[in-house]
């Protein structure tokens, strides 16, 4: 397994590189262009990062590889992609001698095909990222995510949608508030890449730009196991003069995945001197479990099996644009699984163009 | 104890909450002068574009809520990724033209 694990570093290494460099020579085409109604590029974009994570006193290592691919087709196409793949090396903190065998990990996040029919409807079909809440469709990424570890009600509802989707913002009569939508019906897929559940659902959110706040709610049915439907709540505000934000999700499952919610403030200390590019971030979650599992959904449920309280802080430091160091400890209680959370990581995001762009800027 | 831990991070916030409000009273207007947060410079026409300037409310009203200032790319790039954007985050049909516009100056 040492072997093994320097192996798959070093190529980690050597891709996280390969990207800076390919990334450094896109940002070398210093010209002028001013173009707005310039043609569009396709676009290789994503991040690679390093998390070392200790739960419970196991701790794991991944390099991470996340691509995102962005083909732009005439006026109103766009095909975009992301997948990711991460090995992860795990060593028992507490039982040095017990090894664990080195996994390996890739995922199809989201591949469609998109076409913007008019201001008010866009077409979403293949499969997708499930619009339940802001975090999975908003907040996932790791270059964007506050604190790296996801919060609990995230596995609440079904995250991944095989189908179609209607989607889109338009002004709600007034500039001063836009109304989104999105609506879908995911097919059921049993593919152990892509599986997906038979679902149907939507979001709805009311943004007001002005004071750039943001409520809305989400549904989702499954249409198929135990046929539960889940509720979602949330709300995001960002005061315009203070360099904080302060967001919340509330998720309810009407079958064995109980109820949860999370609040989260993150605050840049852009104020003070020298710290300028650091980030505060703290969140409280907490899971109500239902009473009526039995032990052996207790088991597969995880987290969401029992009650849990949770509390995170983190720092995120900007060494540049695209470089972000991040740091995170978390207490999680649960009955009798009671567990420190710790999380380091590395994250560099990437952005070059496939094509030629006829000068940057 | 669980208790008293909700408690202590819902302190958590509401204190970083308070530093926020503190701090914002000292210096607040300076918070785009870092790396990480700052927006794309202009020349002083663009100054006087109301197109321009629409650009930038929608750009710190939408884009900032998730994440920081991405640099300054080419039109062509900006035209991928404000549709990229326009679908993954939900922003409007208008305000779509006006980041592409204010970002492409």
């Amino acid at each position: 397994m040492p072997k093994f694990s320097f192996v798959r570093k070093a190529g980690f290494a050597a891709i996280f590189a390969l990207c800076s460099l390919l990334s450094v020579a896109a940002q070398a085409q210093d010209d002028a262009g001013q173009d707005v109604n310039a043609k569009p590029v396709p676009i290789l974009t994503g991040a690679t990062f390093y998390s070392t994570k200790v739960t419970g006193g196991v701790m794991q290592n991944s390099p991470w590889l996340v691509p995102v691919l962005l083909v732009p087709v005439g006026d109103k196409w766009l095909v975009e992609a992301r997948a990711d793949y991460y090995p992860t090396f795990t060593t028992d903190l507490n039982d040095p001698e017990e090894h664990y065998p080195a996994t390996n990990e890739y995922n199809l996040q989201y591949a469609t095909i998109d076409y913007i029919a008019n201001r008010y409807v866009t077409l979403v079909a293949g499969r997708f990222l499930t619009p339940f809440g802001m975090f999975n469709e908003r907040l996932a990424p790791y270059w964007i995510r506050p604190l790296q570890g996801a919060p609990l009600t995230n596995s609440i509802s079904s995250n991944t949608g095989l189908g179609g989707m209607l989607r889109g913002s338009f002004p709600a009569g007034t500039q001063n508030v836009n109304l989104n939508y999105a609506f879908y019906f995911s097919s059921n897929n049993t593919h152990h890449l892509l599986a997906t559940n038979r679902a149907t659902g939507g979001r709805i959110g009311f943004f007001f730009p002005k004071h750039r706040f943001e409520i809305g709610t989400s549904f989702q049915q499954l249409l198929q196991g135990d046929r539960s439907h889940n509720v979602g709540l949330h709300a995001e505000w960002q005061p315009e003069k203070l360099p904080v934000t302060l967001r919340s999700e509330y998720a309810h499952s009407s079958g064995t995945r109980g109820t949860a919610y999370w609040i989260e403030s993150a605050y840049r200390l852009s104020q003070v001197p020298y710290m300028r590019r650091l980030e505060l971030v703290g969140r409280g979650q907490q899971v109500l479990a239902d009473p009526k599992l039995t032990a052996a959904q207790v088991k597969q449920l995880g987290t969401l099996g029992r009650d849990t309280n949770e509390g995170d802080c983190g720092l995120n430091y900007y060494i540049g644009r695209d470089v972000r160091a991040s740091a995170s400890y978390g207490r999680q209680f649960a009955l009798n699984k009671d567990a420190n959370l710790w999380i380091l990581a590395l994250t560099y995001r990437f952005i070059t163009p496939l094509a030629p762009t006829g000068g940057a800027q | 104890m669980k208790t008293k831990i909700l408690i202590s991070t819902v302190l958590l916030v509401l204190s970083i909450g308070a530093a926020v409000v503190a701090g914002a009273k000292t210096g607040g207007k300076d918070n785009d002068k870092d790396v990480a947060t700052s927006t794309p410079t202009t020349n002083h026409a663009a100054q006087d574009d109301p197109l321009r300037l629409e650009g930038e409310r929608a750009y710190h009203a939408n884009c900032g809520r998730c994440h920081m200032a991405p640099p300054k790319f080419s039109p062509r790039m900006m035209g991928t990724i404000v549709r990229h954007m326009r679908v993954r985050a939900t922003i409007t049909d208008q305000e779509m033209r006006s980041i592409l516009h204010y970002m492409s100056q």
